[in-house]
């Protein structure tokens, strides 16, 4: 019974939900708009593809196609093992959104559990927490993720995650604190407590979703900083294991001078997909962050 | 029968200085007061910004810890309770917000935010809630039908109404109406507290109210405590305070009403300038050395000031 | 304030402590240790090879172990280098000056380019300078560092050979003449560049911002209506007031550079910490590694407090947290 009232009032509930309003905030930008196009045929494609293609028959190695220049045969060109590249690509691409994606809910789930509990309850609960995360901010986060990624005994995608989560969930927590610890402070809160309404109901259901547009702008910003740092770090040879190419794998054999200086459809592609995508991405998180900032200041 | 008893009731904040964040002192915000509500009554608060009642009415539901006390409620002692324990307690005891505007989620639809406590309390059917939502909007003196608004689409007067309604859905015996008016119009202010005196006859309710404003407060109240820095300096019923007040603080509230007729006006300045006079000299008789009141004095068996 | 400061010093202890037993763990963790070498050789039998670790202390309770390992580091001992045969401590200090002139270089282009750009923005808001900013930014904010510095490389140093495509000085010239600090500097300035040129683009944004704010602040309005010549009132309050936190930024620019390098050195075939730290792992010389980490992460933790405390000092507003 209870579970049918909760029904009927969504169903009466004709105010736009957290996505319609996205919606309606990049249909006003015309970069915005256009990114997102580009951005929903562009990944469509290449999940589609990657689907289609036999990922064994990329990897194989053809000694006798080394580093061939861009034909009919190759589109791309072939790498120093005789590899197409433009199958490296769809792979790669999809590989590292999908890990990119995966670390942006990942880090957005630690931060919003520890800057909720941090903003909402404060006292000793927000203290330890906080010092956790200025301890962990002031960690030269590059180089620990590199050393950890090397130290863990099994080197696995899911491990990768991790690692990366464990240093990037910090910025977002203080974020989503500071904004609880504002919306804390408005009396509708306290009204909520006196309703007999339990904490994590009122953290929920009314905190969460008056701070979800802050959240949201800042988890479109983030999944294109996390593509920037996967493809870095792959590309230093510390990001995703041999097995899963990404698009940093493709980049880094520009780290042979030979290769960056004369074989440019190795590396050029994929270093302008990582460029499209983040710009694509960006564009509609400023987007939204204007239009976050506006109604900030209507109130 | 009375209702609720507090029982020198203590709110203290602790200052932290120093290198290590060391308590340093304490802010005294609610220092050891104690009064009684009668069943169906209205007691008024008043005092000064900063003199402790809204923190009074805060800690009676446990929205902020109190530091030491006794808060009685019914026969039950409510200051040895947890927060979630107090959960039973929070249907008999409701709150009015001062701010219209903050204390209803922006987000959330009037129906929702009516129905909210309904939710926590009661498992109604779609039907039923809706029925009881739009029979609250009515008593309050809203269209039934707005319940598919949401806040900002109404007025101050308005969005209190809404939140008296949510107040009231679970039938409360005690409402603390926390300067329900303060954020209000004139025009608009005696509206409301007359709608509030009117739903005290229907339901019964007992008031606990807080308001700095006298005129407001005696129009109300049946009894009235006057508040100054954590404590209370004078308790009695409306016209004890009013016509005939004892402690020197007071005195000087009551003088600071506006003079409506302007006949008297004249009058009433004279009379503020002697006041504020008595009070820069006989201040050391009325506070002890740390500027705080002392303790309550019966002079009647109503009335009662804080004298050395 | 005082107070402020030596708090905030006290909190870096336990900061310091914890950073230590990190690195020491992770140490560790890694595979061999001082003794790999030696256990490799079949000519040693396993009791001699007990005794030896016995006697380098490697059998007892990690606590006795980290214990010797930080005094060591106290004295700036870091170990032995496996590879390179001679202490860490030695193996860095040949590096450790060419980073730092690197983050000097990188540091004082990235203010030259973010000043004038963000005070151009600010100041003429809305206008074509101001579009051509904002673009720039959007641009620099979307781009990694490091398809940034290879496609600089593949440019300036491949293609049109302006630069040179690695190390930090021309072999062939002597230390210590003018040449060779022109031959340094010809060095330094594609990678510093490069990061410049995209770490610019925060601190624009933030001056940019903090001057359109200060525009239309009281003060500068009361100035104006005194009669005040625009560019006077500029010169004379708005830059100082935007100013100031800009070079507060500074430790946390530092702390920024910090994980730049890696990326930049590695790309540059700059002889630097960075690149001595990813080739150090990739050779698995864990006690070079090791000491990288500390020492940068001691950087860092100095970085952050740096800013925290110039920033207390320029608004007081912070200090309460
Ligand atoms: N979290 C807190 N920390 C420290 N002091 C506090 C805190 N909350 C309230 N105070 C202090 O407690 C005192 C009483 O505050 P309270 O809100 O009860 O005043 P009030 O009488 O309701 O005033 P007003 O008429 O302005 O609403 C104030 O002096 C305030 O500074
Ligand atoms: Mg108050």
């Amino acid at each position: 019974m209870k579970a049918d009232a909760v029904k009927n009032v969504q169903l009466a509930d004709r105010s736009p939900s957290g996505i319609k309003i996205i919606w309606q905030e990049i249909k006003k930008d015309r970069l915005a708009l256009g990114s997102f196009y580009f951005l929903l045929i562009f990944l469509a494609s290449v999940y589609i593809a990657s689907f289609m293609i036999d990922q064994k028959a990329i990897a194989r190695v053809d000694i006798f196609s080394i580093y061939l220049m861009p034909s009919d045969a190759h589109l791309l060109g072939t790498d120093y093992a005789g590899r197409d590249i433009l199958g490296q690509l769809i792979f790669g691409t999809s590989n590292s959104f999908t890990i990119s994606l995966c670390i942006t809910i990942l880090t957005a789930l630690m931060g919003l559990c520890a800057g909720l509990i941090a903003g909402y309850f404060g006292g000793i609960v927000d203290n330890v927490i906080m010092r956790v995360i200025d301890f962990i901010m002031s960690l030269p986060s590059t180089m620990m993720i590199i050393v950890f990624v090397t130290v863990v005994p099994k080197f696995t995608v899911t491990n990768f995650i991790f690692i990366m989560s464990i240093f990037l969930w910090t910025g977002k927590a203080r974020l989503i604190r500071s904004k609880t610890l504002a919306e804390r402070e408005l009396e509708y809160v306290q009204a909520s407590q006196t309703l007999g309404t339990p904490h994590w109901k009122i953290i929920l259901y009314h905190i969460l979703p008056n701070i979800s547009s802050v959240i949201i702008v800042n988890f479109t910003l983030n999944l294109a900083g996390n593509i920037g740092l996967e493809t870095a770090l792959t590309f230093l040879g510390f990001g995703l294991p041999e097995s899963t190419p990404s698009l940093g794998t493709l980049i880094s054999y520009a780290r042979n001078p030979d290769v960056l200086e004369n074989k440019w459809w190795i590396w050029l592609p994929a270093a302008a997909i990582i460029l499209v995508l983040m710009l694509s991405i960006n564009f509609i998180g400023h987007a939204l962050k204007r239009s976050a900032d506006a109604r900030q200041r209507r109130g | 029968m009375v209702l609720l008893k507090i029982d020198d009731l203590k709110v203290h904040y602790p200052i932290r200085g120093g290198v290590f964040k060391t308590i340093s002192d304490y802010i005294r915000a609610v220092d050891g007061v104690s009064f009684e509500l009668k069943e169906g009554e209205t007691y008024g608060l008043v005092g000064e910004s900063g003199s402790g009642k809204s923190t009074i009415g805060k800690a009676i539901l446990k929205l902020i810890n109190m530091t030491s006390g006794r808060i009685v409620f019914n026969g039950q002692d409510l200051s040895k309770f947890s927060f979630g324990q107090m959960k039973p307690f929070r249907q008999d005891i409701q709150m009015i917000f001062q701010d219209p505007y903050s204390s209803l989620n922006p987000r959330k639809r009037v129906a929702d935010i009516i129905a909210e406590p309904l939710r926590n309390y009661q498992c109604l059917t779609v039907g039923e809630e809706k029925k009881c939502v739009q029979n609250y909007l009515d008593k309050v003196g809203l269209n039934p039908d707005s319940m598919y608004k949401y806040p900002h689409e109404f007025s101050g007067g308005q969005r209190q109404r809404i939140g008296i309604a949510r107040a009231l859905t679970l039938k409360p015996k005690l409402i603390i109406a926390d300067e329900p008016v303060s954020a209000l119009d004139v025009s608009v202010q005696a509206q409301v507290l007359n709608f509030l005196q009117d739903l005290q006859k229907e339901f019964k309710l007992t008031y606990l109210f807080i308001g700095h404003d006298l005129g407001v407060i005696r129009h109300m109240c049946d009894k009235i405590g006057v508040m100054y820095r954590g404590r209370l300096v004078e308790e009695g019923i409306s016209e004890e305070i009013y016509e005939n007040p004892q402690h020197i603080y007071t005195k000087r509230l009551i003088a600071a009403i506006p003079e409506l007729n302007p006949e008297r006006r004249a009058q009433k300045t004279e009379l503020r300038k002697k006041i504020a006079k008595e009070y820069e000299q006989l201040y050391p008789e009325y506070f002890d050395e740390h500027g705080r009141a002392y303790d309550l004095k019966s002079i009647s068996n109503t009335h009662r000031v804080a004298m050395p | 304030m005082w107070k402020f400061i030596l708090r905030r010093f006290l909190v870096m202890i336990p900061q310091l402590f914890l950073l230590s037993v990190i690195v020491f763990a992770l140490a560790k963790q890694m595979p061999g240790d001082a003794l790999t070498g030696v256990s490799m050789d079949p000519r040693i039998s396993p009791e001699r090879l007990y005794e030896l670790r016995e006697k380098a202390g490697l059998n007892d309770p990690w606590y006795e172990q980290y214990r010797r390992w930080i005094s060591g580091i106290a004295q700036g001992d870091f170990g032995k280098s496996y590879t390179h045969k001679i202490p860490v401590s030695e193996v860095i200090a040949e590096r450790i000056w060419n980073t730092v002139f690197l983050a000097l270089i990188t540091l004082i282009l990235t203010y030259l380019l973010a000043i004038p750009m963000g005070i151009a923005s600010g100041r003429f808001n809305d206008t074509w300078i101001d579009k051509v900013v904002t673009g720039y930014n959007y641009l620099g904010f979307a781009t990694p560092i490091f398809i940034f510095a290879l496609i600089m490389l593949f440019v300036f140093g491949f293609s049109l050979g302006w630069f040179p495509t690695g190390g930090s000085v021309d072999s062939k010239v002597d230390a210590g003449t003018f040449a060779y600090y022109l031959s340094k500097l010809h060095h330094v300035i594609l990678p510093a560049l490069s990061t410049a040129l995209i770490a610019t683009v925060g601190t624009v944004q933030y001056l940019r911002n903090e001057i359109i704010d200060n525009k239309y602040k009281d003060y500068a309005r009361t100035a104006r209506s005194k009669g005040i010549p625009e560019t006077q009132i500029y010169t004379r309050h708005i830059f100082r007031n935007s100013l100031l936190p800009i070079a507060a930024f500074l430790g946390y620019e530092i702390t920024g550079l910090v994980g730049g390098t890696v990326i930049i050195e590695t790309i540059f075939s700059y002889p630097g910490v960075g690149q001595l730290f990813v080739s150090s792992i990739g050779l698995r010389d864990f006690s070079v590694v090791t000491a990288i980490v500390m020492m940068l992460g001691f950087a860092t933790l100095l970085g952050t407090l740096l800013s925290d405390i110039i920033l207390s000092v320029v608004d007081p507003r912070i200090r309460i947290e």
